[in-house]
């Protein structure tokens, strides 16, 4: 179905813009709110900057939504829209530019780029940062669950298994040696001493669940699709009512008071090397065995695939980043308990890789920000929020059964060209 | 014409920033959050907390909002759903402190959302009160984090003492869910105070399922042949209702005694006769209740058609507790960080609150000291007072 | 022993619920070789509707228009519920699977999943956030046969469920419509050809699958009379567990597996400290699928499976 002509029309005007035309509009943006938010808010009438694109404010004040509107229009809207029109010529170039340099230098500089936008972005208020560091965990989540549902079409439920082995671990880790506590006895080493070594809390807590996944992937190369399910299912309740029953990690009562160490450049830079690493894994010929083992097993097995071998790495692989992402989890809300990673978790997670997209990086993301950004906007409907979630992915499962946006990996070098024809898309 | 945009963005920009801040501060007003789990496991206890905060809030604006100082300063409830989790509980209390600017913050009720959400308030100097929240955890070393209700290591020893004393039993088996912290909490801190009163084994079947569990077969046939004289299940109402049935449908005939979380008019309903006779502890005992717990317990049936429960009542207590600190500050500056560390202060300070479930003294911690009330379930199916036991 | 058997038959009261749960599950599966992951909210929707029915019925009976015994309440809840649930499970099979009908497997899972919440959340907004008790229809009679207790309930669950499933499967062994839903399950492609409508087929699984979960809600009404939204959730994965368990579409072996689960789960709560119940039981049903990959009955894994 083609969209109207006028909004073709209108749409086409930015056609021609690159991804960093689009990311100096958005620094703009962010900037701008930044420094005249605060009074621009209430000019439009709104008590304070609308910490989530007024979508927050929207079902809670019905009145407000023209304002919220204006706000959104005027903050981010405007500016964006006439920033990224105005610099077509000059961002093109630019965009030609970076690419000539090495691609690491390249994307290093549009990730440097986008952090600060999340940084002046978040700096707002304290919300939005949260916000923003467990949605960012919730796309290294969904991420990897997608390489075993997606890339490798089984239907694991152990996911949230993983991401509680790794919370776990990292918060023992940071607990004994650095905090004192009741449980663990004083602290080993300086505080000081802690943000350095929480990456090694991070990758002790994806390594134990990368090896809590061996569980699932040994039995996974005799049977598929059903039986693994139930297996991996299996797995879940058995880690929950393992942490249940180890009194040395306080059981149903939970681990409190982690260091506040994930803040959110630590968290954005695991996302972003999640999201790389999840990329180049899928892409690779790895990857592409995955997908032939999805397709048929028989046949990949008779193409020379070693369907063992790349069974097993993908599950430790996704384990693993479940883990890191476990650890950022524990540490952001410095609280974990196992009541945390049950069922409902495992119906989340779900939600946001089918509802995103099957086989596919975008997808991911785009699944784990619109749900948690809809989780929060529809807050206020309370009971009502969790009629409207599931039948909107009922929706979208009718619709697009494979999901928003499926099959499709981010190619670096394709997002970073510089847009000179007229109707490319993006 | 392009050129000519940005530059006018930015000189609107500038424009603005200097422009008078509007009509922002027209009115002030007290917002009080209430973060209460009105979806997910425990909606019931969302509910009762949502209709306790309503009804003070009906208090208040009858009376033109809490006086503070000479002014009357109406009253704005910001009232979030935590969904009953760790994660959104947190989400809420950061959104409630920082987005819209609470002065307290009420709830949230069970221990897994109040420890964490307990570190939020803690962290950006918002006093708290969780009023249902038992878990040593909430309040511990946080100056800000307060609770209407006593902890389990003093439930535990006093309903130890209290079987001890009125049956003259000496052997007891827990049964209770490992997987929710209350219950366990409470279990062992009541078998520890057991073993004290009658030596090591003296709790001969110590039993225990998972949350969502309806099946009790297993483990009551244990206790049953363990030869325990007195069984103590501290669950929630819903589950005794279930365990006590399935107790006599098994061949128990010796008492079973239960903790606050029995407190909640259904539990009659759904256990019928089979609760009868039997105790537990609590905060307050509805049947025979006098004076303002009895006027909230006959205006809260009126309005919503049901007995409070006690989070209802805690609740009630705790809206209370903030409007009491808030009077006693004598004053709000309008400076949000300021009177937030004055009600602070002003909580720590409470001496003798008359709640309706019971008196608070609030003595340097977070934590009251208030006494607990042993409960008989009569033959009518009421909640009749029994015993009062103090600290 | 006493203690021993006294658990047997614990076990087979608590394993009913599990088969007849499980057979839901398998049925469904052995038609369109999907799992109906609502199916334990509708076993929660079954026990709300018997709820409803019997509470009518008593006060039909209480106001003397149509006096009549308690068994015979319970008998009519049963069919009359039986009967609505199956409506509520064709309804589910046309919102939610049927335009489905081609898409990935996991995508059917995920709208089985979503309509799960939507049943949960719709029975909290109609009923509120309080629990309901379940009426107790006929009054308890506990008998001791030599020091194992039983009741009048334990006996008759137990004994609905063994009918109900026997039941069942002479409905698939002796009739038509039995005949073609074995058919449909031995090749979904060609047997639609031969003029066995699919749709109708998979509204008649989802149909008798439901009135299934509505006979064990009843019972588990009157054995736990305590109903809450939530309570299919649990009991609904651990259901799939045992159905998996039992091969895929095999209805015996659905059955048996039901109360193989029931049986585990009671016995190690019997031998080992109960608080590692969970623990030990999954990691024995982990074990037995590590080893027997396709359950008991099921056939071993071949390329037909999609996505």
């Amino acid at each position: 179905m083609a969209p109207p002509t006028t909004f073709r029309t209108f749409r086409a005007g930015w056609s021609r813009v690159p991804l960093i035309g689009w990311l100096f509009g958005a620094l703009l943006a962010v900037t701008l709110e930044r420094l005249v938010g605060g009074p621009l808010a209430a000019a439009v009438g709104l008590p304070k900057i609308p910490a989530l694109f007024g979508l927050d404010i929207m079902l809670k004040k019905p009145l407000l939504i023209p304002n919220a509107f204006l706000y959104v229009l005027l903050v981010y809207g405007l500016p964006m829209g006439f920033a990224t029109r105005a610099s077509i010529a000059p961002a093109n170039r630019l965009a030609a530019g970076l690419l000539r340099l090495p691609i690491t230098v390249t994307t290093f500089v549009y990730i440097v780029f986008l952090y600060v936008i999340f940084h002046v972005w978040a700096e707002v208020n304290d919300y939005r940062a949260l916000v923003l560091k467990l949605t960012l965990i919730a796309i290294m989540f969904t991420l990897s669950l997608n390489v075993i549902n997606g890339y490798m079409g089984e239907f694991s439920c152990s996911h949230p298994g993983f991401m509680a082995l790794g919370a776990y671990c990292a918060s023992v880790f940071s607990l004994g040696l650095f905090v004192d506590t009741r449980f663990f006895g004083t602290a080993l080493l300086p505080p000081a001493l802690g943000p350095f070594v929480f990456p090694v809390a991070l990758l002790l807590g994806g390594l134990l669940a990368a090896a809590g996944a061996l569980i699932v992937a040994v039995p996974s190369f005799r049977t598929r699709g059903d039986y693994l399910a139930i297996i991996s299912l299996a797995f879940l309740f058995i880690v929950k009512s393992l942490i249940e029953n180890l009194e040395y990690v306080r059981g149903p009562r939970g681990l409190s008071g982690q260091p506040d160490w994930a803040n959110l450049p630590t968290v954005f830079l695991w996302t972003v090397a999640c999201i790389w690493s999840i990329n180049n894994f899928v892409t690779s010929t790895i990857g592409k065995a995955l997908n032939a083992v999805r397709d048929n097993e028989m046949a990949a097995n008779a193409m020379t695939v070693d369907t063992r071998r790349t069974k097993m790495v993908a599950f430790l692989f996704a384990a693993f980043w479940a883990g890191i992402a476990g650890g950022l989890f524990a540490h952001v809300l410095r609280y974990v308990n196992p009541g945390t990673f049950g069922i409902q978790s495992l119906a989340e997670v779900l939600a946001m890789v089918y509802f995103g997209g099957l086989n596919s990086v975008y997808g991911s993301i785009v699944g784990a920000v619109s749900i948690s950004l809809l989780g929060e906007a529809l807050r206020p409907l309370e009971i009502f929020k969790w009629i409207i979630i599931p039948l909107l992915l009922i929706l979208v499962m009718i619709y697009r059964p494979t999901g928003l946006i499926a099959f499709k990996d981010v190619d670096v070098t394709a997002l970073f060209r510089p847009r000179t024809g007229p109707d490319e898309e993006v | 014409m392009r050129k000519g945009l940005l530059p006018g963005i930015f000189v609107l920009a500038v424009v603005m920033s200097f422009a008078p801040s509007g009509p922002l501060q027209a009115a002030q007003t007290i917002k009080i959050g209430i973060n209460a789990p009105l979806t997910g496991d425990i909606p019931k206890v969302g509910e009762g907390t949502k209709f306790a905060a309503q009804m003070w809030l009906e208090d208040v604006k009858k009376a033109g909002g809490i006086t503070v100082g000479k002014r009357k300063i109406p009253v704005e409830l910001v009232l979030e759903d935590n969904e009953s989790k760790a994660e959104s509980a947190v989400k809420v209390a950061t959104k409630m402190i920082t987005e819209d600017d609470v002065l307290v913050m009420i709830g949230p009720q069970a221990s897994k959302q109040a420890v964490p959400a307990g570190g939020i308030a803690n962290n950006y100097k918002t006093p708290m009160i969780s009023p249902w929240s038992t878990n040593p955890d909430t309040t511990k070393d946080r100056p800000y984090v307060f609770r209407a209700c006593f902890l389990d290591p003093f439930q535990g020893p006093v309903l130890a003492n209290f079987i001890t004393s009125e049956f003259k039993f000496t052997k007891a088996a827990v049964l209770y869910d490992v997987a929710s912290d209350y219950p366990k909490g409470l279990a062992e801190f009541f078998k520890q105070a057991w073993e004290k009163l009658h030596g090591k084994g003296s709790v001969v079947a110590y039993e225990s399922f998972t949350t969502k569990d309806t099946d009790f077969s297993s483990q009551l046939t244990k206790i049953i042949n363990s030869g325990a004289q007195v069984l103590f299940t501290p669950q929630y109402y819903n589950e005794v209702a279930l365990i006590v049935q399935q107790a006599h449908q098994l061949g128990w005939k010796k008492p079973i005694v239960g903790s606050d979380s029995w407190g909640s008019a259904e539990l009659v309903n759904l256990c019928g006769k089979d609760c009868y006779g039997d105790f537990f502890s609590t905060h307050y005992a509805a049947a025979g209740a006098k004076g303002a717990t009895k006027a909230f317990i006959d205006r809260y049936k009126a309005k919503y058609g049901y007995v409070p429960d006690d989070v209802a009542a805690l609740t009630w207590d705790s809206m209370n507790l903030a409007q009491t600190a808030i009077r006693n500050t004598g004053g709000l500056t309008g400076d949000l960080k300021k009177d937030r560390e004055n009600v602070r202060n002003a909580l720590a300070r409470i001496k003798k609150f008359k709640g309706i479930t019971g008196e608070m003294t609030f003595s340097g911690t977070g934590d009251p000291s208030k006494c607990a009330v042993i409960v008989k379930i009569s033959d009518k199916g009421e909640f009749t007072f029994f015993k009062s036991v103090c600290p | 022993m006493v203690i021993f058997l006294q658990n047997l038959v614990n076990a087979l009261q608590w394993g009913s619920f599990y088969a007849l749960i499980a057979l839901g599950y398998s049925m469904v599966y052995s038609i369109l070789m999907l799992f109906n992951f609502a199916h334990g909210d509708i076993f929660m929707v079954g026990a709300y509707i018997g709820f409803g029915v019997s509470v009518g019925l008593i006060g039909l009976a209480h106001s003397g228009l149509l006096p009549m015994p308690h068994w015979l309440i319970l008998v009519l809840t049963i069919l009359v519920s039986m009967f609505l649930t199956s409506f509520v499970g064709m309804i589910v099979e046309r919102v939610g699977y049927r335009p489905l009908r081609n898409a990935p497997r996991a995508s059917a899972a995920i709208t089985g999943l979503m309509i799960g919440i939507i049943l949960e959340t719709g029975n909290l907004i109609l009923l509120g956030a309080r629990r309901v008790s379940f009426p107790s229809l006929i009054e308890t009679a506990t008998y001791d046969v030599g020091g194992v207790i039983l009741t009048n309930k334990k006996i008759m669950i137990v004994g609905v469920s063994l009918l109900l499933s026997l039941a069942l499967h002479q409905f698939v062994r002796r009739t038509k419509w039995g005949m073609a839903m074995r058919a449909m399950a031995f090749d979904s492609v060609v047997v639609p050809l031969m003029g066995v409508p699919l749709n109708t087929m998979a509204a008649l699984t989802f149909a008798i699958g439901s009135a299934l979960a509505a006979a064990a809600g009843i019972l588990f009404g009157v054995a736990y009379p305590v109903l809450d939204p939530y309570m299919g959730i649990v009991f609904g994965w651990k259901a799939f567990v045992a159905a998996i368990l039992g091969g895929r579409g095999s209805i015996l072996g659905a059955t048996l597996a039901g109360f193989l689960l029931g049986f585990t789960e009671i016995f190690v709560a019997m031998v080992f400290p109960s608080t590692l119940r969970d623990l030990i039981a999954y990691s024995i049903i982990l074990l037995i699928l590590t080893f027997r990959p396709h359950g008991f009955f099921g056939e071993p894994y071949s390329a037909r499976l999609r996505l």
